[in-house]
């Protein structure tokens, strides 16, 4: 890809940073941590890997995009709406009654959300049956996963783990968004998992660790999918929680965030200080 | 009742298979379980329709949904708990939540793995899967009816569970009688005490009754094929004819049939009722027939209870 196809979707995921921003505005409390941590990884899939038809959300050829670890919705919903599949005024309902972007994503009040993730540990099973539903049609599409590190002690993981692994899944493509934090602290003290590579990759899985907020490195990943002809893949993403927002980079009490004093403030502002500056950029790649 | 004896196992992996011939959106998936499922023809004939994934419930509960998602019909059948306290949250949410179009069968229901002991019993699923927004329970009552039954799940659209037995059972009815999702069936007419039954103690509750009559006590008998959504006009016919309403089910006294029964009653005709089935304990094991005599499901013990019933 070149620097400015790069650029560009540094630029959007930059926007959809905002997007997260608005639903925080609008709700004053929302999963940032994750939702920021994985949100390049799920821009590169909307904007430049994945098979969709926003206008046709539920056209039969289409890739697939769950979020497991549901948690960090925000990103969907900031993702889903950049790319067209519903107005952006629907982001100033968050945490409002009866909205069609809930705290969990729900399949039947919002396009292009493809299960009803949240509760750990089921996002991989579902997305299996996809893959092996779909492979069994003779369809070539594609099932994408982010889950959490931390959702890896569920046990119900590593029963997809085998299934995938089992049945050479390799439609099948997860992300473990590895940003090393959960609600009570740094995951490997918590349940150590790593090396998480190594632990898949003895399922059966093809592997590989990349830098999950280098947009370089996603798309150089999503190039060269399947990572072995046969075997699902598993792409361990280190990336760091909170990304984009300084002050709440790497740190676990912002998994979940009920900005205090200034804090959103400060957040919005460096989040459109980075549009201007990529928009900037993107103008010079181009020249 | 009538004829010879018939696995229920057996006559469900037939009814599945038999309709799963001309519907290419059926498959099947097997936690290890399939072959006592009744399967093992269709899984030779279909070997690409057919999906073993070894003993994980769970999982196997989320990969139905997912395959779901592309307009399959899954049909997934194994021990009764395992299929619905193991994997429960996966069934309220992917299942439930999700709307998915998945069948689950819970076999060897009931105490029917009688000797097996409690871990392999299942004797709370009506009442935690009634409780699941949308899913469909059904406890067909004889061969006849798992047929019926059968169809009427595949034409649904929309989670199912159903319980089915192991030990042989007999036919209910003369030919076949078309079995429809929240409609019970009027078995015998009577006007002192109805008795409600599902699953396998409709034959038994039958015998009872035609002993009770014998005594001169006039039984109404329902057969209650579906748990939830129950048939709440039945149930009101019964209880502004007879008055009294006995509920009988090889399942925990609370949260299943009675419990039903019992809410329809009390908001709309409160009638004195016997919530007749096995209290709240992990069940003592031993040979089948001798549990059902122990917690008075077979026929005399149900009449013994009804007669009780009726002096009170």
């Amino acid at each position: 890809m070149t620097r400015q196809g790069i650029k560009e979707l540094e630029l959007t995921a930059a926007k959809c940073r905002r997007n997260v921003l608005r639903m925080v505005e609008a709700s004053h409390h929302g999963h940032l941590g994750g939702a920021m941590s994985c949100l390049d990884i799920v821009t590169a899939l909307y904007f430049y890997q994945m098979k969709i038809r926003p206008e046709d959300p539920k056209w039969a050829d289409r890739d697939r995009f769950l979020l497991s670890a549901g948690h960090k919705c925000m990103v969907q919903y900031a993702v889903l709406a950049e790319r067209g599949y519903f107005d952006k005024s629907v982001l100033d309902t968050y945490g409002a009654l009866k909205t069609k972007i809930p705290g969990h994503p729900d399949m039947h009040k919002l396009p292009g959300v493809e299960a009803n993730t949240g509760a750990l540990g089921h996002g991989l099973s579902i997305a299996s049956g996809m893959a092996l539903a779909l492979r069994a049609e003779g369809k070539d599409s594609k099932v994408y996963v982010v889950m959490g590190d931390g959702e890896l002690a569920e046990g119900s993981n590593w029963e997809a783990a085998a299934v995938a692994a089992h049945y050479g899944l390799d439609n099948l493509v997860v992300f473990v968004d590895f940003n090393g934090l959960q609600i009570s602290g740094k995951v490997q003290d918590i349940m150590d998992f790593t090396p998480i590579s190594e632990h898949f990759a003895a399922f059966g899985w093809a592997v590989r660790d990349i830098d999950g907020n280098n947009m370089e490195d996603v798309v150089a990943t999503l190039d060269s999918l399947p990572l072995e002809k046969g075997k699902p893949n598993l792409i361990v993403a280190h990336t760091v929680k909170s990304k984009g927002i300084s002050f709440a980079e790497n740190k676990a009490a912002y998994h979940y965030w009920t900005p205090k004093a200034d804090e959103l403030t400060q957040a919005i502002n460096e989040v459109e200080a980075s549009i201007a500056t990529l928009e900037k950029e993107v103008k010079e790649a181009a020249e | 009742m009538k004829g010879e004896m018939k696995d229920p196992r057996k006559a469900f992996g037939k009814a599945v298979s038999d309709i799963a011939e001309n519907d290419e959106r059926i498959y099947v998936l097997s936690a290890d379980s399939g072959g006592s499922s009744g399967f093992k023809e269709f899984a030779a004939a279909h070997p690409d329709r057919y999906f073993e994934f070894g003993i994980m419930e769970q999982g196997v509960t989320g990969i139905a949904s997912g395959m779901a998602t592309t307009g399959k019909i899954p049909v997934f059948c194994a021990i009764a708990p395992f299929v619905t306290c193991r994997n429960y949250e996966m069934f309220r949410n992917d299942l439930g939540y999700m709307r998915q179009n998945v069948k689950i069968v819970g076999r060897n229901g009931g105490f029917t793995y009688s000797d097996l002991g409690a871990t392999h019993h299942s004797l709370e699923d009506y009442a935690i899967m009634r409780m699941i927004p949308g899913v469909v329970v059904l406890a067909p009552q004889s061969p006849d009816e798992i047929r019926g039954a059968a169809k009427a799940m595949l034409e649904h659209e929309g989670p199912v569970y159903m319980r089915i037995g192991n030990p042989p059972i007999p036919e209910l009815y003369d030919g076949e009688r078309e079995f429809v999702i929240g409609k019970g069936q009027l078995l015998r007419d009577g006007t002192d005490l109805t008795i409600i039954s599902t699953g396998s103690t409709t034959v038994e509750t039958l015998k009872a009754a035609e002993t009770l009559a014998e005594k001169g006590v006039s039984v109404m008998v329902i057969g209650m094929p579906t748990v939830c959504p129950i048939d709440e006009e039945l149930v009101l016919m019964a209880a502004k004819k007879t008055g009294r309403i006995m509920t009988v089910e090889e399942h925990y006294v609370h949260g299943g049939l009675g419990t039903l029964v019992a809410e329809v009653c009390a908001e709309n005709n409160p009638v004195p009722i016997k919530m007749h089935g096995v209290p709240k304990e992990y069940a003592t094991s031993g040979p089948y027939d001798e549990l059902l005599h122990y917690y008075k499901l077979d026929a005399e013990g149900i009449e013994e209870t009804a007669l009780a019933f009726l002096k009170k």
